[in-house]
């Protein structure tokens, strides 16, 4: 397996490089740049911008500018925010564990949807339970995120009061509760799709289980059919669900961005927004090379997680 | 334990959890809570862009503008004048402006504010190691004495008519940031001394800055009223909304126009309409489209439009037709313009003599088979603006002149019209409390040396404009100004279509809010600002 993991990993670093000046010359191919919203002001004339784009080194060739933030960014100096002039490295740093937290919870409330319905809509196949989860699946699947989070506030927040709109924590107070409160609805949002998408995948794979002639044999030899179905179906199906879940919950950032700004949730995703707005490069940079990182890295734990569970999947 | 009992256990515990209060308390003289929609990039006010609402209640300008957009002593005891032998005209063509300061001002840290800050304030915004935003005006500075600690003389090198909003912005305290690299210095950016009702007790990054009030502000023990200011950051627009409703946030600045109606609904919340000083137009750009170069097709575009009809349903009355660049609040305003009535026909024959006719009856006009389409750019996913857009679309048509809507994301849109690649643009600008408009139309201040977008050129306007600028008597120079705003009006560059007002949420029980239609911010006076529940 070592090896394996080797040869993965030298794998994805020409792959990071290529991803990192496609990017890096996407995002200064968009119009505007880190001073454009200064122009908004009517006290910032011309030559302060030019002073600004000397100061900050933007009236270098692009290329030049490349390679100074590869150089950095390889050892470990990220360069600065152009909002705030900080260090990437501590903005990124003070982000991360809020958005941490929304995948993780997210990810407990995905699977805790999706297993029992992806299990018990396969065992009852076209039934009641199975007709209402399907429908309730592509209504998960299609509902904009943004959409569903205004009005799970409208419901909770507004009209019952049971749970704070957005944000991460209540002033002055504090504790895992508060927490936990402020997680429910955005990591309900984030959830909704895959545990939509990951109920509907391990139906699939629990009915290919149960059409198996194992499946027949335990029941043959008088196991009870939950026993076979919680035991021998579901354990052989998986394998595949988990490498799901670790493909999906790289994707998941993405879903963060959009739920994490619904509910002015201060993770990553939020930062992202910020920054592309106002053309943050350096932020931007970090960010996306960070979720690529995290792409290839759930790719190579997917594929491993597969193997251990399944021997026959080979090299 | 199995699956059953644990339910059984725990559900009821999950269930007083949830329906704890999740509103936060109601507004009162402990805590305010402000629904702000961005994280600042630093509070630094000469470093940072727009807004300083929150920077106001700390650092505090020796002038500030107040709700009628007048220039009021803050740390200053007075305004400087030409009567008030504040400001002297030197023979060799610049001034002298004499700023007295308030005695008995210190700093949060106990450390006297003094004439030394001030001189050390334009010293280091001249200083080529310091990038702050803008250096308008101190780079027209040349020295400034200190003959006593409580008086700076500013001797600029030429006469600046806006001298009296040199240092709104506040000072730079000098025995906290002499020999530093202030754009580095984190301390004083996240956290500044200033000298205001306020101080910063916590930045927590995403989510809040808490600001809490200052014990002796020189105002008097008495001020501020409110012991804590908590801004957070929401920036999803619906999402701040909400929050104002279920009652977790209690002001919610600058409320988007397609919201007022909900928002006046909340029970609790007031709107308060402060006419703004920005005014919504469509540029002309002369250069990027030879057509608009001609005044009969300018005139003929602004007879197109039917400016009520918009102001009546699109803006839902909540803002009033504009026909000038100055708007009304402003001292240098002049109603005494010529106008553009919404006339179609007026339009066709002005373009018929112009040369644009619909030669092969499509519907749209030409001249020597050009088409008479143009690009409007304007702003994405800004709701009112794209209505408007499509408004202007159809009255345009209506006259012949075909008009394609580009959507642009705002940063973008900065840039493409400081690269004046644009043929018609639908926007505001940010008017600053003076009225200079020499920067929008005199014909040597097109990009990269202004924002004269239209690329007007016009010698006698120009004139006007500059000598304005090197006039410090309000009367001459509220003259000038007024034949600039006429002369504008004769020319036609841009089409002005309505005053921009500004919607703030407040607590009904909240007393003395003024509202401030200038980038100086609502919080100018937070000093005064109280709750008072009713029945009191």
């Amino acid at each position: 397996m070592l090896p394996y993991i080797g040869r993965r990993v030298a794998q994805a670093i020409p792959l990071l490089v290529l991803l990192s000046v496609l990017v890096f010359a996407l995002i200064h191919a968009v119009p505007g740049g880190p001073l454009a919203m200064y122009l908004e002001n009517p006290n910032v004339r011309p030559q302060d911008i030019e002073r600004l784009r000397h100061a900050l080194g933007l009236d270098r060739p692009l290329v030049e500018q490349y390679a100074a933030w590869l150089r950095g960014f390889v050892a470990g100096d990220w360069g600065y925010s152009f909002a705030d002039g900080r260090a990437v490295t501590a903005r990124v740093a003070e982000r991360l564990p809020a958005t941490l937290q929304l995948l993780g919870g997210s990810i407990v409330v995905a699977i805790a949807a999706a297993v029992p319905l992806g299990v018990v809509t396969a065992a009852r196949r076209g039934g009641a339970v199975d007709r209402v989860a399907t429908a309730a699946s592509a209504a998960g699947i299609s509902i904009p995120v943004f959409w569903l989070g205004l009005v799970l506030q409208l419901v909770f927040a507004v009209a019952l009061g049971w749970l704070p709109s957005s944000g991460r924590s209540t002033f002055g107070a504090g504790g895992v509760l508060d927490v936990a409160r402020h997680l429910v609805l955005p990591a309900t949002v984030l959830a909704a799709v895959y545990a939509a998408a990951w109920s509907r995948y391990l139906r699939a794979s629990v009915g290919d289980a149960l059409a198996q002639r194992y499946v027949v044999a335990a029941l043959g030899r008088g196991v009870p059919s939950r026993v076979v179905l919680w035991r021998h179906a579901l354990r052989n199906a998986l394998g595949p669900f988990v490498a799901v879940v670790c493909l999906d919950a790289a994707i998941m950032v993405s879903g963060a961005v959009v739920t994490e700004s619904v509910f002015a949730w201060p993770g990553i995703g939020s930062l992202f927004t910020e920054s592309l707005a106002r053309r943050d490069y350096t932020v931007l940079m970090a960010l996306l090379m960070l979720s690529a990182t995290a792409v290839i890295v759930l790719n190579l734990v997917a594929d491993v997680v597969h193997r251990a569970l399944d021997p026959r999947v080979g090299t | 334990m199995n699956a059953r009992r644990a339910v059984r256990r725990f559900l009821p515990m999950v269930l007083v959890a949830c329906g704890g209060q999740a509103a936060g308390p109601a507004a009162s003289n402990d805590l305010l809570v402000i629904g702000y929609d961005r994280e600042p990039d630093t509070l630094n006010r000469f470093s940072t862009h727009i807004l300083e609402d929150i920077e106001s209640c700390v650092v505090e300008g020796l002038v500030t503008t107040d709700e009628r957009m007048n220039v009021v002593p803050l740390l200053a005891t007075e305004v400087p004048t030409l009567e008030n032998g504040g400001v002297r005209l030197r023979p060799d063509g610049g001034m002298d402006v004499v700023w007295r300061l308030r005695p008995g001002i210190r700093w949060h840290d106990g450390v006297p504010f003094t004439s030394a800050d001030v001189k050390f304030t334009v010293d280091a915004i001249n200083d080529p190691t310091y990038n702050p935003e803008s250096t308008d005006g101190f780079d027209r500075i040349a020295s400034v004495d200190t003959p006593d600690s409580l008086t700076a003389v500013v001797h600029y090198k030429e006469v600046y008519a806006p001298y009296a909003l040199q240092f709104a912005r506040g000072t730079l305290p000098k025995h906290v940031l002499q020999g530093r690299d202030i754009d580095r210095a984190t301390d004083y950016n996240r956290n500044p001394l200033g000298t205001g009702p306020y101080r910063v007790a916590e930045w927590k990054t995403g989510e809040y800055i808490l600001l809490e009030r200052v014990p002796h502000y020189w105002r008097g023990d008495e001020f501020p009223k409110i012991r804590r200011l908590l801004f957070r950051f929401v920036a999803n627009t619906n999402t701040r909304i909400n929050q104002l409703k279920s009652g977790e946030v209690h002001v919610v600045a600058l409320v988007p126009w397609d919201k007022a109606r909900e928002v006046e609904r909340v029970a609790g919340v007031t709107i308060h309409r402060m006419p703004g000083n920005s005014y919504e137009h469509v540029t002309l750009n002369e250069r990027h489209f030879p057509a608009f170069a001609d005044v009969r097709v300018r005139r003929a575009l602004a007879h197109a439009i039917d400016r009520e009809l918009i102001a009546r349903t699109v803006l839902d009355g909540l803002a009033p037709v504009t026909h000038g660049p100055i708007q009304q609040m402003s001292w240098a305003y002049t109603d005494s313009i010529r106008r553009y009535d919404f006339a179609p026909d007026r339009a066709r024959s002005l373009l018929d003599s112009a040369g644009w006719r619909d030669a092969n009856g499509d519907g749209v006009r030409d001249r020597g088979g050009q088409p008479f389409t143009f690009t409007l750019l304007t702003q994405a996913a800004f709701a009112i603006r794209e209505n408007v857009a499509q408004t202007l679309q159809r009255q345009l048509r209506d006259v012949g002149i075909d008009a394609r809507i580009q959507l642009v994301d705002g940063t973008a849109i900065s840039q493409l019209w400081f690269e004046g690649k644009f043929d018609a643009m639908l926007h505001w600008w940010h008017m600053g409390a003076d009225p200079e408009l020499t920067l929008f139309f005199a014909a040597d201040r097109t990009p990269p040396a202004g924002r004269n977008i239209n690329y007007l050129a016009d010698d006698s306007l120009t004139k006007m404009l500059y000598a304005s600028d090197r006039t410090v008597d309000a009367t001459r120079r509220r003259a000038l100004l007024v034949s600039a705003q006429r002369r504008i009006a004769e020319l036609a560059p841009e089409i002005p279509l309505y005053s921009v007002t500004r919607l703030d949420a407040t607590p009904a029980t909240l007393v003395n809010f003024k509202g401030n239609p200038t980038n100086t911010g609502i919080f100018w006076n937070v000093h005064e600002w109280e709750i008072v529940p009713r029945g009191r």
